[in-house]
Protein backbone atom coordinates (compact mmCIF):
# COMPACT_ATOMS: atom_id res chain seq x y z
CA UNK A 1 0.00 0.00 0.00
CA UNK A 2 1.34 3.40 -1.02
CA UNK A 3 -0.15 6.70 0.09
CA UNK A 4 0.32 9.86 -1.94
CA UNK A 5 -1.12 13.16 -0.73
CA UNK A 6 -2.80 14.91 -3.68
CA UNK A 7 -3.70 18.09 -1.82
CA UNK A 8 -3.51 19.06 1.83
CA UNK A 9 -4.91 22.08 3.63
CA UNK A 10 -5.10 22.33 7.45
CA UNK A 11 -8.78 21.31 7.31
CA UNK A 12 -9.16 19.23 4.14
CA UNK A 13 -7.07 16.52 2.54
CA UNK A 14 -7.23 14.42 -0.61
CA UNK A 15 -5.02 11.39 -0.99
CA UNK A 16 -4.32 8.61 -3.42
CA UNK A 17 -3.84 5.09 -2.07
CA UNK A 18 -2.15 2.78 -4.58
CA UNK A 19 -1.55 -0.98 -4.69
CA UNK A 20 -4.48 -1.49 -2.37
CA UNK A 21 -8.05 -2.76 -2.27
CA UNK A 22 -11.30 -1.29 -0.91
CA UNK A 23 -11.02 -3.18 2.43
CA UNK A 24 -7.88 -1.24 3.36
CA UNK A 25 -9.39 2.10 2.42
CA UNK A 26 -12.50 1.28 4.42
CA UNK A 27 -10.43 0.30 7.48
CA UNK A 28 -8.72 3.69 7.27
CA UNK A 29 -12.07 5.48 6.84
CA UNK A 30 -13.55 3.81 9.90
CA UNK A 31 -10.54 4.64 12.06
CA UNK A 32 -10.65 8.28 10.88
CA UNK A 33 -14.32 8.58 11.83
CA UNK A 34 -14.52 6.57 15.04
CA UNK A 35 -11.11 6.03 16.60
CA UNK A 36 -8.92 9.14 16.31
CA UNK A 37 -9.39 10.88 19.69
CA UNK A 38 -9.87 14.61 20.28
CA UNK A 39 -10.80 16.94 23.12
CA UNK A 40 -14.42 18.04 23.64
CA UNK A 41 -16.38 19.57 26.50
CA UNK A 42 -18.01 16.83 28.57
CA UNK A 43 -18.95 18.33 31.95
CA UNK A 44 -20.64 21.72 32.32
CA UNK A 45 -21.41 23.37 35.63
CA UNK A 46 -23.91 26.26 35.67
CA UNK A 47 -23.99 28.97 38.28
CA UNK A 48 -27.57 29.24 39.53
CA UNK A 49 -29.19 32.23 41.23
CA UNK A 50 -28.38 35.92 40.87
CA UNK A 51 -25.08 37.12 39.37
CA UNK A 52 -23.80 40.46 40.64
CA UNK A 53 -21.68 42.50 38.22
CA UNK A 54 -18.75 44.76 39.24
CA UNK A 55 -20.96 47.83 38.76
CA UNK A 56 -23.42 46.48 41.34
CA UNK A 57 -26.14 45.56 38.84
CA UNK A 58 -27.81 42.25 39.51
CA UNK A 59 -28.43 39.74 36.73
CA UNK A 60 -30.50 36.59 36.67
CA UNK A 61 -28.78 33.39 35.56
CA UNK A 62 -31.40 32.54 32.94
CA UNK A 63 -31.31 32.26 29.16
CA UNK A 64 -33.77 31.39 26.38
CA UNK A 65 -32.31 27.88 26.02
CA UNK A 66 -32.40 25.08 28.59
CA UNK A 67 -29.08 24.49 30.38
CA UNK A 68 -28.95 21.02 28.78
CA UNK A 69 -29.11 22.60 25.31
CA UNK A 70 -26.30 25.01 26.16
CA UNK A 71 -24.17 22.17 27.55
CA UNK A 72 -24.78 20.19 24.35
CA UNK A 73 -23.82 23.16 22.17
CA UNK A 74 -20.65 23.73 24.22
CA UNK A 75 -19.75 20.08 23.67
CA UNK A 76 -19.91 20.46 19.89
CA UNK A 77 -17.42 23.34 19.76
CA UNK A 78 -14.06 22.14 18.35
CA UNK A 79 -11.33 22.36 21.01
CA UNK A 80 -7.67 22.54 19.89
CA UNK A 81 -6.08 19.18 20.67
CA UNK A 82 -2.44 18.14 20.98
CA UNK A 83 -2.53 14.35 20.75
CA UNK A 84 1.02 14.09 22.12
CA UNK A 85 0.04 15.92 25.30
CA UNK A 86 -3.34 14.60 26.40
CA UNK A 87 -4.28 11.27 27.96
CA UNK A 88 -7.72 9.84 28.51
CA UNK A 89 -8.91 10.94 31.95
CA UNK A 90 -9.75 7.45 33.22
CA UNK A 91 -6.28 6.17 32.33
CA UNK A 92 -4.25 9.29 33.10
CA UNK A 93 -0.93 8.30 34.73
CA UNK A 94 -0.57 11.71 36.46
CA UNK A 95 -3.87 11.98 38.27
CA UNK A 96 -5.60 8.58 37.96
CA UNK A 97 -8.87 10.14 36.83
CA UNK A 98 -8.93 13.15 39.17
CA UNK A 99 -8.32 15.63 36.35
CA UNK A 100 -5.02 17.41 35.62
CA UNK A 101 -3.50 19.55 32.82
CA UNK A 102 -2.57 16.36 30.91
CA UNK A 103 -6.11 15.06 30.65
CA UNK A 104 -8.56 17.96 31.12
CA UNK A 105 -9.02 21.54 29.97
CA UNK A 106 -11.24 23.81 32.06
CA UNK A 107 -13.06 26.70 30.39
CA UNK A 108 -15.18 29.45 31.87
CA UNK A 109 -17.91 31.51 30.25
CA UNK A 110 -18.80 34.69 32.05
CA UNK A 111 -21.13 36.81 29.98
CA UNK A 112 -23.82 39.37 30.76
CA UNK A 113 -26.69 40.24 28.45
CA UNK A 114 -27.94 41.64 26.24
CA UNK A 115 -25.90 40.03 23.52
CA UNK A 116 -24.79 36.88 21.75
CA UNK A 117 -22.60 34.40 23.62
CA UNK A 118 -20.12 32.89 21.14
CA UNK A 119 -17.23 30.45 21.21
CA UNK A 120 -14.96 33.49 21.69
CA UNK A 121 -16.36 33.81 25.23
CA UNK A 122 -14.90 30.40 26.18
CA UNK A 123 -11.92 31.38 28.34
CA UNK A 124 -9.45 28.56 28.95
CA UNK A 125 -8.06 28.43 32.48
CA UNK A 126 -4.34 28.28 31.73
CA UNK A 127 -2.86 28.37 28.23
CA UNK A 128 -4.42 30.95 25.85
CA UNK A 129 -3.56 28.59 22.93
CA UNK A 130 -6.49 26.43 24.06
CA UNK A 131 -9.05 28.99 22.88
CA UNK A 132 -11.39 27.49 20.24
CA UNK A 133 -9.98 28.13 16.76
CA UNK A 134 -13.42 29.08 15.44
CA UNK A 135 -14.36 32.18 17.45
CA UNK A 136 -17.71 32.87 15.77
CA UNK A 137 -19.93 29.93 16.76
CA UNK A 138 -23.13 31.23 18.43
CA UNK A 139 -23.89 29.44 21.72
CA UNK A 140 -26.92 31.31 23.05
CA UNK A 141 -28.39 34.80 23.05
CA UNK A 142 -28.94 36.66 26.33
CA UNK A 143 -31.56 39.31 26.96
CA UNK A 144 -31.35 42.40 29.17
CA UNK A 145 -30.77 41.40 32.81
CA UNK A 146 -29.80 37.84 31.85
CA UNK A 147 -26.31 36.47 32.49
CA UNK A 148 -24.37 33.25 32.22
CA UNK A 149 -21.59 31.94 34.45
CA UNK A 150 -20.42 28.50 33.46
CA UNK A 151 -17.46 26.19 34.05
CA UNK A 152 -16.89 23.58 31.39
CA UNK A 153 -14.44 20.66 31.41
CA UNK A 154 -13.09 19.17 28.18
CA UNK A 155 -11.70 15.63 28.08
CA UNK A 156 -10.30 13.29 25.45
CA UNK A 157 -12.73 10.89 23.78
CA UNK A 158 -13.45 9.25 20.43
CA UNK A 159 -16.20 9.22 17.84
CA UNK A 160 -17.54 5.84 18.98
CA UNK A 161 -18.91 7.47 22.14
CA UNK A 162 -20.29 10.75 20.79
CA UNK A 163 -20.13 12.76 17.56
CA UNK A 164 -18.56 15.65 19.47
CA UNK A 165 -15.38 13.52 19.70
CA UNK A 166 -15.37 12.76 15.98
CA UNK A 167 -12.29 14.46 14.57
CA UNK A 168 -13.13 14.11 10.85
CA UNK A 169 -16.16 14.48 8.63
CA UNK A 170 -16.93 14.04 4.96
CA UNK A 171 -14.66 10.99 4.87
CA UNK A 172 -15.16 9.19 1.59
CA UNK A 173 -13.32 7.32 -1.11
CA UNK A 174 -13.84 6.12 -4.65
CA UNK A 175 -11.95 4.11 -7.22
CA UNK A 176 -9.53 5.89 -9.47
CA UNK A 177 -11.56 6.49 -12.67
CA UNK A 178 -10.38 5.00 -15.94
CA UNK A 179 -11.24 7.32 -18.81
CA UNK A 180 -10.84 6.74 -22.55
CA UNK A 181 -11.75 9.11 -25.36
CA UNK A 182 -11.71 7.09 -28.58
CA UNK A 183 -8.43 5.17 -28.37
CA UNK A 184 -6.75 7.71 -26.10
CA UNK A 185 -6.42 6.90 -22.37
CA UNK A 186 -6.80 9.98 -20.16
CA UNK A 187 -5.96 10.73 -16.54
CA UNK A 188 -9.28 11.79 -14.99
CA UNK A 189 -7.58 13.64 -12.12
CA UNK A 190 -5.32 15.66 -14.41
CA UNK A 191 -6.54 19.28 -14.08
CA UNK A 192 -6.09 19.67 -17.87
CA UNK A 193 -8.75 17.02 -18.54
CA UNK A 194 -12.35 18.32 -18.22
CA UNK A 195 -13.65 15.39 -16.18
CA UNK A 196 -17.41 15.60 -15.47
CA UNK A 197 -18.32 13.99 -12.15
CA UNK A 198 -21.99 13.78 -13.19
CA UNK A 199 -21.66 12.15 -16.62
CA UNK A 200 -18.31 10.35 -16.77
CA UNK A 201 -18.54 8.18 -13.67
CA UNK A 202 -19.17 4.50 -14.12
CA UNK A 203 -20.01 1.82 -11.58
CA UNK A 204 -18.32 -0.87 -13.65
CA UNK A 205 -15.25 -2.49 -12.13
CA UNK A 206 -14.76 -5.51 -14.40
CA UNK A 207 -14.70 -3.84 -17.79
CA UNK A 208 -15.27 -0.39 -19.16
CA UNK A 209 -18.65 1.03 -19.98
CA UNK A 210 -19.47 3.39 -22.85
CA UNK A 211 -21.24 6.55 -21.65
CA UNK A 212 -22.96 9.09 -23.88
CA UNK A 213 -21.98 12.64 -22.98
CA UNK A 214 -24.51 15.40 -22.33
CA UNK A 215 -24.05 18.26 -24.79
CA UNK A 216 -25.99 20.62 -22.49
CA UNK A 217 -23.44 20.08 -19.67
CA UNK A 218 -20.62 22.63 -19.58
CA UNK A 219 -17.86 20.21 -18.60
CA UNK A 220 -19.01 17.49 -21.00
CA UNK A 221 -19.22 20.03 -23.85
CA UNK A 222 -15.64 21.11 -23.18
CA UNK A 223 -14.56 17.47 -23.21
CA UNK A 224 -16.40 16.78 -26.48
CA UNK A 225 -14.82 19.78 -28.18
CA UNK A 226 -11.36 18.99 -26.87
CA UNK A 227 -11.26 15.33 -27.92
CA UNK A 228 -13.86 15.40 -30.77
CA UNK A 229 -15.94 12.58 -29.27
CA UNK A 230 -19.64 11.98 -28.47
CA UNK A 231 -19.05 9.34 -25.78
CA UNK A 232 -16.39 8.12 -23.37
CA UNK A 233 -15.32 4.74 -22.12
CA UNK A 234 -15.37 4.83 -18.33
CA UNK A 235 -14.30 2.28 -15.77
CA UNK A 236 -12.76 1.98 -12.33
CA UNK A 237 -9.44 0.77 -11.00
CA UNK A 238 -10.05 -0.99 -7.64
CA UNK A 239 -6.31 -1.10 -6.84
CA UNK A 240 -6.08 2.70 -6.73
CA UNK A 241 -8.34 4.64 -4.40
CA UNK A 242 -8.86 8.38 -4.06
CA UNK A 243 -9.82 9.36 -0.53
CA UNK A 244 -11.00 12.69 0.89
CA UNK A 245 -11.64 13.94 4.40
CA UNK A 246 -12.01 17.12 6.44
CA UNK A 247 -11.32 17.91 10.08
CA UNK A 248 -13.33 20.18 12.36
CA UNK A 249 -10.25 22.25 13.25
CA UNK A 250 -9.43 20.46 16.52
CA UNK A 251 -6.59 18.65 14.79
CA UNK A 252 -4.80 19.29 11.50
CA UNK A 253 -5.48 16.87 8.63
CA UNK A 254 -1.88 15.68 8.86
CA UNK A 255 -2.12 14.94 12.59
CA UNK A 256 -5.39 13.05 12.06
CA UNK A 257 -3.99 10.92 9.24
CA UNK A 258 -0.80 10.07 11.15
CA UNK A 259 -2.81 9.19 14.27
CA UNK A 260 -5.22 7.01 12.24
CA UNK A 261 -2.39 5.08 10.57
CA UNK A 262 -0.68 4.61 13.96
CA UNK A 263 -3.88 3.18 15.44
CA UNK A 264 -4.29 0.78 12.49
CA UNK A 265 -0.65 -0.35 12.67
CA UNK A 266 -0.90 -0.94 16.42
CA UNK A 267 -4.13 -2.88 16.07
CA UNK A 268 -2.77 -5.16 13.33
CA UNK A 269 0.48 -5.82 15.18
CA UNK A 270 -1.47 -6.75 18.31
CA UNK A 271 -3.59 -9.17 16.28
CA UNK A 272 -0.46 -10.65 14.69
CA UNK A 273 1.19 -11.14 18.10
CA UNK A 274 -1.89 -12.86 19.48
CA UNK A 275 -2.24 -15.03 16.38
CA UNK A 276 1.37 -16.18 16.57
CA UNK A 277 0.92 -17.02 20.26
CA UNK A 278 -1.82 -19.49 19.30
CA UNK A 279 0.49 -21.90 17.48
CA UNK B 1 -34.54 28.62 17.18
CA UNK B 2 -30.78 29.26 17.05
CA UNK B 3 -28.46 27.99 14.33
CA UNK B 4 -27.19 24.46 15.17
CA UNK B 5 -23.45 24.28 15.92
CA UNK B 6 -22.87 21.44 13.47
CA UNK B 7 -24.44 19.91 10.39
CA UNK B 8 -26.89 17.18 11.48
CA UNK B 9 -25.67 14.83 8.77
CA UNK B 10 -21.91 15.13 8.44
CA UNK B 11 -20.84 17.03 11.56
CA UNK B 12 -19.13 19.99 9.93
CA UNK B 13 -19.29 23.18 12.02
CA UNK B 14 -21.92 25.41 10.38
CA UNK B 15 -22.83 27.72 13.30
CA UNK B 16 -20.15 30.29 12.55
CA UNK B 17 -21.17 30.47 8.86
CA UNK B 18 -24.74 31.58 9.52
CA UNK B 19 -24.11 35.19 10.70
CA UNK B 20 -21.72 35.67 7.76
CA UNK B 21 -24.26 34.21 5.32
CA UNK B 22 -27.06 36.51 6.54
CA UNK B 23 -24.80 39.54 6.41
CA UNK B 24 -23.55 38.86 2.86
CA UNK B 25 -26.89 37.89 1.32
CA UNK B 26 -28.50 41.01 2.82
CA UNK B 27 -25.95 43.01 0.89
CA UNK B 28 -27.25 41.37 -2.27
CA UNK B 29 -24.65 38.69 -2.88
CA UNK B 30 -25.67 35.45 -4.60
CA UNK B 31 -26.54 32.87 -1.88
CA UNK B 32 -24.97 29.97 -3.80
CA UNK B 33 -21.67 31.80 -4.14
CA UNK B 34 -21.72 32.87 -0.48
CA UNK B 35 -22.18 29.23 0.59
CA UNK B 36 -19.30 28.17 -1.70
CA UNK B 37 -17.07 30.88 -0.25
CA UNK B 38 -17.93 29.74 3.29
CA UNK B 39 -16.68 26.25 2.39
CA UNK B 40 -20.09 24.54 2.56
CA UNK B 41 -19.82 22.29 -0.48
CA UNK B 42 -22.01 19.33 0.57
CA UNK B 43 -25.76 19.79 0.31
CA UNK B 44 -26.30 18.52 3.86
CA UNK B 45 -24.35 21.51 5.23
CA UNK B 46 -25.90 23.97 2.77
CA UNK B 47 -29.44 23.06 3.83
CA UNK B 48 -28.53 23.72 7.49
CA UNK B 49 -28.00 27.37 6.59
CA UNK B 50 -30.69 27.74 3.90
CA UNK B 51 -33.54 26.16 5.86
CA UNK B 52 -32.80 27.79 9.20
CA UNK B 53 -35.41 30.05 10.85
CA UNK B 54 -33.75 32.28 13.44
CA UNK B 55 -36.40 32.54 16.17
CA UNK B 56 -34.22 33.04 19.25
CA UNK B 57 -35.27 36.71 19.46
CA UNK B 58 -38.93 35.66 19.77
CA UNK B 59 -38.32 33.58 22.91
CA UNK B 60 -35.67 35.89 24.42
CA UNK B 61 -38.16 37.79 26.65
CA UNK B 62 -39.49 34.53 28.14
CA UNK B 63 -36.13 33.26 29.47
ZN1 LIG C 1 -4.76 13.61 34.47
ZN1 LIG D 1 -21.40 16.42 -17.65
ZN1 LIG E 1 -23.01 18.44 6.26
Amino acid sequence: MKIKVLSAAPEAMRLLIEETEPAYANALRRVLVADVPKMAIEDVEFHLGPIRAEDGKEYESVSPLFDEMIAHRLGLIPIPTDLGLYNRREGCPNCHGEGCPNCTIIYSVNKRGPGLVTSADLEPIGDAKLRPADQKIPIVKLGDGQAMLVYATAILGDGKDHAKWQSTHGVGYRYYPILKAGTKTLDALDPEVPFCESHMQSTATEEEETLELASDCKTCKKFMDLYKVESVKAGNDPTRIVMEFETDGSLSTKAVLVAALDILAKRFSETATQASALA
Amino acid sequence: MIIPVRCFTCGKVVGSAFPAFVEKTRQGENPAQVLDALGLKRYCCRRMILSHAELIDEVLPFG
